[in-house]
Parts: structure tokens; sequence; C-alpha cells
């Protein structure tokens, strides 16, 4: 019994940062109709932002959670603006944009190595104990503060869609951007505030992980194939299935390696990808892969 | 209200719409004819700043629009209606409205997260306002049914209202008519007329030739992407190159 609350609080703690990514990939998926390779190494960016802010420049938690959220989100929305918009414009096939996005990937991934460090680097614990008691099991406190503040940025993002103007019209421009252009909604701004978005989340979640996996280099890369699993689980582009997928796929995953073997806790996400794929592409909230007409 | 000078575009060697001068006046119903494939649409999205004219000027409320991005033109009092519904068809009718006044509201994030009270009023206006325009056409019964599930007529008339939240002076209809019901056409030209007294003007692609020649105080019409013919409706429609184009084209 012990074990397993423990493994659950840890995995929903990991399927808390996935679902972050998650969001990120559905969100950018609904207002661009494309897939990105760089969402996994902006949170590596965010981790390594977080750690400067923190534990270099001493910045307050708090402030170095805003501020990282803040400079990610120009990231992601000079990215758009300066590769994926210009590319667009050039009215190339969209695999083209996909490949770019890699290219960018890699660029994040050096860029931060050049930048910070090549070694894992230690995030200080947040908090000033090292475990508090959960149902009598002792657990790690950032991983109670991971899920608590992921679930937060879920909300956030949820009101945030649906109740405030910004929201209504990106989901009106993901609906039909021609419409959205006609009803006076600048489109090209919102495309580039929803990559800003995404990578606002992916860095908080690279802050989120931190004190737990420690900030390296390919941190983004191994969590963003994952948060990918995460969203097709819960139906590419659906927001409410990127949470739910991300959080589940967390969950599977941590069980598996706990009662089974922790070797084989990849080996089995992947194998739910793909048998998501085959049997239930639209996922858990059943998202239409194909536009209905 | 609007006038286009000479407005052609070229797609490649094709030009879809040559050298097309209209005049819309203020308060009226302008209606533009022609036969399928004419260029009328084409035309209608040099307008409203979907496509950016090769040639020739627009010129709107007294400013040169041409080339301007569609939700410039929105902005500037120019709301559009499309020949293919483009509603939010996930979004429920009263969000559609909503939208639709995208460009009135002021609200942001944290005014809206924190319930400041200029955004209470706002968000009062917005109830009312689109409790208004819901009533405006009948469809205060489905508030909250998704767009894309209302029959085509009714989706017609939410695209229309939705064009309208955006308080315009001039509102571009593409074939209004096209899937409404024998009921519907009918009360049409009260509506149309309803929109008039909004202090609205209208321009107006249609193919019901009795809806055009009832309402419209002026018609163009459009032919292989060159105006044909213009002038009240009963000349237009005893022009003989209209009646020809019509027909087919016979010599």
């Amino acid at each position: 019994m012990r074990m397993l609350i423990q493994l659950i609080i840890t995995g929903l703690a990991l399927g808390g940062v996935y679902s972050l990514i998650s969001m990120g990939y559905s969100l950018i998926y609904k207002a661009s109709g494309l897939m990105t390779f760089a969402q996994g190494d902006i949170l590596t960016v965010g981790a390594f932002l977080g750690l400067t802010f923190y534990r270099f420049l001493k910045l307050p938690y708090i402030v170095a959670l805003l501020l990282t959220m803040a400079v990610a989100f120009i990231i992601g929305f000079l990215l758009e603006k300066g590769v994926i918009r210009k590319l667009l414009n050039k009215n190339v096939n969209a695999i083209y944009i996909v490949l770019a996005t890699i290219a960018v990937s890699y660029i994040f991934q050096n860029g931060a190595q050049a930048i910070w460090s090549s070694k894992v680097e230690y995030f200080p614990s947040v908090f000033s104990t090292d475990s508090v008691a959960v149902l009598g099991v002792n657990v790690q406190p950032e991983s109670l503060l991971c899920i608590g503040a992921s679930m937060i940025c879920m909300i956030l993002l949820h009101f945030f869609m649906t109740k405030t103007r910004i929201g209504t019209s990106m989901r009106a421009a993901a609906m039909d951007s021609m419409a959205a252009e006609s009803c006076g909604i600048n489109v090209s701004l919102n495309t580039g505030i929803t990559w800003g978005i995404a990578a606002g989340i992916a860095a908080i979640g690279g802050i989120f992980i931190g004190p737990m996996y420690g900030v390296y280099v390919t941190l983004g890369s191994k969590l963003g194939t994952k948060g990918f699993a995460g969203a097709v689980m819960g139906g590419y582009g659906n927001m409410y299935g990127a949470m739910v997928g991300g959080l589940l796929l967390g969950l599977l995953e941590t069980l598996v390696a706990g009662y089974i073997s922790s070797e084989l806790r990849n080996l089995f996400a992947y194998i739910i990808l793909i048998i998501f794929l085959f049997v239930k592409p639209t996922g858990i909230f059943n998202e239409q892969a194909i536009q209905d007409v | 209200m609007l006038k286009t000078d000479g407005v052609t575009i070229r797609f490649g060697g094709l030009v879809a719409v040559n050298k097309v001068s209209i005049h819309v006046r203020k308060g009226q119903i302008t209606g533009l004819i022609g036969p399928n494939g004419a260029g009328k649409t084409t035309f209608f999205n040099c307008i409203s700043g979907v496509y950016k004219p090769s040639e020739g000027h627009v010129v709107f409320d007294g400013k040169n629009i041409e080339g301007m991005r569609p939700h410039k033109v929105n902005a500037a009092g120019m709301a559009r209606t499309y020949q293919v519904i483009n509603l939010f068809r996930k979004m429920t009718v009263q969000e559609n409205i909503m939208v639709g006044m995208h460009s009135r509201l002021k609200s942001n994030f944290w005014s809206d997260l924190l319930r400041l009270p200029n955004q209470r009023k706002e968000e009062k206006f917005v109830r009312e306002e689109t409790e208004k325009w819901m009533e405006f056409v009948g469809l205060q019964d489905m508030r909250d049914h998704e767009a894309g599930s209302l029959s085509y007529g009714k989706q017609r008339l939410l695209e229309i209202v939705r064009g309208l939240a955006s308080e315009p002076k001039l509102i571009l209809l593409d074939e209004p008519v096209a899937g409404m019901n024998s009921k519907e056409k009918e009360e049409f030209d009260a509506l149309l007329r309803r929109i008039l007294n909004l202090g609205v003007t209208i321009l107006m692609i249609e193919h019901d030739m009795k809806l055009v020649m009832g309402v419209c105080d002026y018609v163009y019409c459009l032919e292989h992407g060159s105006l044909l013919a213009e002038g009240v409706p009963e000349v237009v429609q005893n022009n003989p190159d209209v009646i020809a184009a019509y027909l087919g084209g016979d010599e």
C-alpha cells in the first residue's frame, strides 16, 4: 500500500510535467496544424533559465518561475514569427516546417550546452525539508509542488481559453482562420501568442522537474517525446485530452517501473503510443484527427 | 460608402476580375449578380482583404483599403459572410456572436481573471448585446447549441448577426439565402430592411432573382470577371446582354 501511494505521487508529478508539454503540442496543432519537435527542448531551456534565476541570481522561487515563463513565452513567440511564419509565407510543404523544428530543437540543445553546462546541474530544493508525510508515506515536497502547480496551470489555461476574449479569439482562429480574420481577429498575432504560451508552460515544466531529475541538456528531449505520446493518448489537438493523457502516461509508466521493472518503462510508454495510434487514433477525448466538413 | 476603381486581380495568367468599378451608396442595398464563375466571390475577397487586387483601388468610407488585412478591414467597419458558411462550428451560437464582437471589446486576461469591475460591466454588456442579436434573427432559444448543429438556414442567419455584432457600416453578404427553406427566404427581405434600419449598408451577391429584383436599389452584373451591366433592377433585368449571359450566351 505504501509503495502504491509512493508510486502514484511520483507518477502524477511526472505526469503533470508530461501534461504541460502535451498541452503545448495540442495548442500548436490546433492553431497552426503543425507538429513541433522543439517543445521538449524549450523545457530544457526553461529548466536552465530557472536554474539561472533561482540558483545563480538567488531570486525568490516565484519570481524565477514567472521570469522563466516570460522569457520562454518570448522565445516561443519569436520562434513562430521568425521561423514558422517565414516558412509558411514561402508556401512550403508542412513537412519542411516540421523538419525546421528539428533543427531548432538541436539549436536549443546545443545552445543550452554552450551557454550553461554539459554536466548534470543540481537544482536547489525549493523547500527546507527533504520530505513530507502524505498518508503515512514520505515524499519529496517538490513532487507535491509539481502536481499542484501543473494542475493550477491547467485550470488557468482552461479559464484563459474559455472565459477570456483572447482565449475565445484563439479558439475561433484555430477553428476557422478565415472567418476569424473577417471577425476582426489578428490571426497571425494569435498564432504567435499560442506558440508563446506553449513554450511558457513547457518551460515551467522544466522548473518543476529540475529538483527531482537535475538539469541537463537532453532532459527535455526525453520528456518531449513522452509529452507527445500523452497528447496522442488524450486525442491530439484536444487541450483537455492532453492534460489527462499526460497524467495517465506518467502514472502508468511509474507503476510499470515500480511493479515490473524500471527498464521497461520507456518501452511500455511507446508501446501504448503505438496501440493508441492503431486502435484509438482519436484518443480518450475522441478528437477528430480529420476535420469534419 | 464603398467605391472600387478598376479593381483587377490576376492569378498567374488568368484574369479573374477585370477592371471592375462599382459604387455602393450609403443606406442602400446593392446587388451583385452574374453566372457561376463570373468572379463575384473573388471580387468580394478583393474588397474584404482576403486578396490584394493586382490593380485598382478600393475606397471604403473615404479610406483606401486595398491590400489591408481582413481583420483591419473589419475594424474599419466592414463585415462579411461567406458563400460556404464559415461559422465556428464547435462553439455555441452565443460564443459565435461574442467572437463577432471582438473588435469592440477591450478586456484582457488579468481583468477577466480578477473579475475587475470594468470587466463585470463588459461581461454584462456582452450578454445583453449577444441576446439582442439572437433575438434579431430569432435564435434566442438556441444560445447554447453548437453552431454546427443548426439547420442550414439558421446557420446563414447566425453568420449574418455574427457580422452585424461588430457594428459595421457595411456588410457584404455572399449568397445569403442559399440553403434557406422557403419560409426563411420569404422572411429574408424583411430582415434586410431591418438591417438597413440599423444604419448598415448592404452589398449582396445573390442568385435568387426574385429577391434581388425585389429589394435591391441598384444592381451590378458581372460576367467573366468584367462588368456587363449596371442600373436599377428593372433595367438590368431587361438588358439583352444580361439575359444572354444567363441563358448561356447564345449570340
